[in-house]
């Protein structure tokens, strides 16, 4: 794949995802991270703890555009035609693996159970590197997380995946 | 959960959050599956992930980095952590006793917060990074 895919893939959108975070889906969520706080369960346990209503855990933002994603709720900028998948699809052509290669949540907030956020993605960087023999082809993107009612930020999420041939 | 909040003036460069273990099974992969809508087979169809030369399934990456997460809110508090990077350095494997190792990096004050830099590794029984990185906390003080 040529270089210029790469750098045209830069500063373009990944599409907008309307989420709403669901307290069951939350404490379940806790457990899978065996997690057996309170706070993900109890609101009066969260209220204790100075928190305004059940929390989600930190890495929950990575899954949250995985379920209450309902069609009512969506705008004309949905995910379709995924720019990662004009990357992806023609790199797994070769063969090769994609990796998960780093991960960073930058927060002004807790997720709370009960939340509308809306999530933008966005790609944010692609290059491509030579390494032991491997070729290693990186692809960043950000969704960054508002609160649908006030527009404030919530979370800033940053993928880092990997194809390596 | 941690028995009291933790306060800034409790804590001083280089001290270590209580370690968090777990053993890593099966079941937990299917229940971050179920959980995180991620259904790569490689970390739940034994089957598919041998065919695909893997020695089992191996954990989500995501799972290990959601386990020190759970290790750095039962330490800092839930809802103090401002920022949480990762870098995967390895697969997790099923029956690795996995374990969190977390230190504090630095301490500082920016305007009103009070906030922790931690250095955050999950690594397994024999010392092998899994997950590396970093967080901050804004934690509460004493007064």
């Amino acid at each position: 794949m040529s270089d210029d895919i790469l750098t045209t893939i830069i500063g373009t959108s990944t599409g907008t995802t309307v989420v709403t975070v669901e307290r069951g889906h939350v404490a379940l969520f806790a457990t899978a991270v065996q997690d057996d706080s309170p706070v993900y369960r109890d609101p009066r346990a969260a209220a204790d703890a100075g928190l305004p209503g059940i929390p989600a855990p930190p890495t929950y933002p990575f899954v949250m555009g995985n379920f209450g994603v309902y069609p009512e709720l969506q705008t004309d900028d949905a995910p379709s035609a995924n720019p990662l998948g004009k990357v992806i699809g023609p790199l797994m052509a070769n063969g090769g693996l994609i990796l998960h290669g780093e991960q960073e949540f930058t927060y002004h907030r807790p997720v709370f159970a009960g939340d509308v956020l809306v999530g933008k993605g966005m790609v944010v960087d692609a290059y491509k590197k030579e390494s032991k023999g491997k070729t290693m082809t990186f692809v960043v993107v950000d969704t960054e997380w508002s609160d649908q009612g006030s527009g404030e930020p919530v979370c800033t999420s940053r993928m880092n995946i990997i194809h390596r041939v | 959960m941690a028995d009291a909040p933790l306060h800034f003036e409790d804590v001083n460069e280089g001290d270590e959050a209580p370690v968090l273990t777990h053993a890593l099974t099966r079941t937990d992969l299917v229940a971050y599956a179920g959980a995180s809508g991620d259904y790569n087979p490689m970390h739940h169809d034994e089957v598919k992930a041998t065919a695909a030369g893997q020695p089992s399934v191996f954990g989500h990456g995501m799972f290990s980095m959601g386990l020190l997460g759970t290790a750095i809110t039962d330490w800092v508090g839930v809802g103090n952590v401002t920022r949480f990077q990762v870098r995967f350095a390895r697969q997790t494997w099923p029956g690795e006793e996995l374990s969190s190792r977390i230190v504090v990096s630095a301490k500082r004050t920016e305007g009103s917060d009070h906030l922790l830099d931690l250095d955050v590794r999950l690594v397994n029984a024999d010392g092998e990074e899994k997950v590396v990185g970093e967080a901050t906390a804004k934690v509460p003080t004493a007064s």
